[in-house]
């Protein structure tokens, strides 16, 4: 995949079909917000947020995309990772430190169990806003970071 | 014309034989050819309304056709290219799993787990898990997890990395964090880890140096300059 001249468009949508696609696109992630006028920080921040997320589909979703684009109106870079697959059962239980959305993951067990369980929480602790729909047979989870 | 009651047309037979030409030259594709041979009839009867009918339709079904080949040709190029880059992916993906958590043994006994990229969650599992296996498969006593290159961490993750560090302790080995730099202290520190028994240093130069000189390695090869010169030595 060969990412076109990133200055000159307003958002990406990448596909997320394994592991080196999460890398792929967690790299490409903060390339875009700073190229969006997100601090580097901050924008190193934002590709953790990536990673976690598209993990999260690899982990759980049976395919799904990542999407950073550029919200000019509200003045935010924004995360949207969509998958489709079953929805999140118990999502502040999923968001709390330790847990899936079954509940808290053993920590003999994190790499079987497929991480630490702090995926989500690291999404919500990163980002500025976070929010989460589900639609017909999949779900959206949409963290967002203000251009400040 | 006449529409005589019997509707008989006469028809030469070099007309019907160009005619038969013309349709054995549409059936093996040759459109072209098949419609100049039936261009050439210049009469003008119920014959010639089946000429231009019959030309008609061949003109139709050679664009047909070719607009057929053209989008199959495209779907092929398409899909070779789709072929190329999906085995080139399959290639990346490959070579990215290892390349995340490498594990260098520079130093008899000493592993290096040289820490580059984005570290979320997932990854962080990963390299303990990478690390501890290969502390007991290579009898390690030390493992320097150098961070140089990672600014950012979730807390969380961070709390992670410390307690890999503790973890390697419990396994007999000693567990150096290298190149912390301000925002990840920052990070460690705000959330209170507990940074006991984890030693940390500035460089991978200095974690290495310190195994040395604690396992009096240093001072056997203080002659051959080895610990001054930043070159890795050979295992």
């Amino acid at each position: 995949m060969v990412p076109e001249t990133l200055t000159s468009v307003r958002g990406k949508q990448l596909p997320i079909r394994g592991r080196g696609d999460v890398v792929v696109a967690s790299s490409l992630a903060s390339r875009l917000a700073r190229d969006f006028g997100l601090a580097p920080r901050r924008a190193k921040e934002l590709a953790i947020v990536v990673s976690e997320l598209a993990s999260n589909i690899v982990k759980h979703g049976i395919r799904g995309e990542i999407a950073i684009v550029l919200d000019a109106a509200r003045g935010e870079v924004v995360v949207e990772a969509s998958d489709v697959g079953p929805p999140i059962r118990d999502l502040p239980l999923a968001m709390t430190d330790g847990c899936d959305d079954r509940g808290p993951i053993d920590p003999a067990h994190f790499l079987r169990r497929g991480g630490l369980g702090t995926g989500l929480g690291a999404v919500a602790r990163l980002a500025d806003r976070v929010e989460y729909r589900e639609e017909e047979g999949g779900k959206t989870i949409t963290a967002r970071f203000l251009l400040r | 014309m006449d529409h005589s009651e019997e509707s008989h047309v006469k028809v030469t037979s070099e007309r019907l034989q160009s005619v038969i030409e013309a349709l054995s030259y549409a059936s093996v594709d040759e459109f072209e050819s098949c419609l100049e041979l039936l261009g050439r009839s210049t009469e003008k009867d119920e014959f010639s309304e089946l000429e231009t009918a019959f030309a008609i339709f061949v003109r139709e079904l050679g664009e047909a056709k070719s607009e057929l080949n053209r989008s199959l040709a495209k779907q092929e190029a398409v899909n070779r290219e789709l072929e190329g880059k999906l085995e080139t992916i399959e290639m990346q993906q490959a070579a990215i799993r290892e390349l995340s958590t490498p594990i260098i043994e520079v130093w008899a006994g000493v592993l290096c787990l040289p820490v580059v990229g984005v570290v979320d969650s997932q990854r962080s599992a990963e390299m303990t898990e990478t690390l501890l296996e290969t502390i007991v498969a290579k009898q390690a006593r030390m493992a320097i997890v150098d961070i140089t290159g990672i600014d950012v961490m979730d807390t969380k993750t961070a709390d992670h990395f410390i307690k890999m560090a503790r973890a390697v302790r419990l396994l007999g080995a000693e567990c150096i964090v290298s190149g912390i730099n301000p925002g990840i202290a920052q990070t460690l520190t705000h959330i209170g880890v507990d940074l006991t028994g984890v030693r940390t240093l500035r460089s991978l130069r200095d974690a290495l140096q310190l195994y040395l000189r604690e396992t009096e390695q240093l001072v056997v090869q203080q002659h051959t300059a080895f610990a001054r010169s930043s070159r890795a030595p050979e295992v």
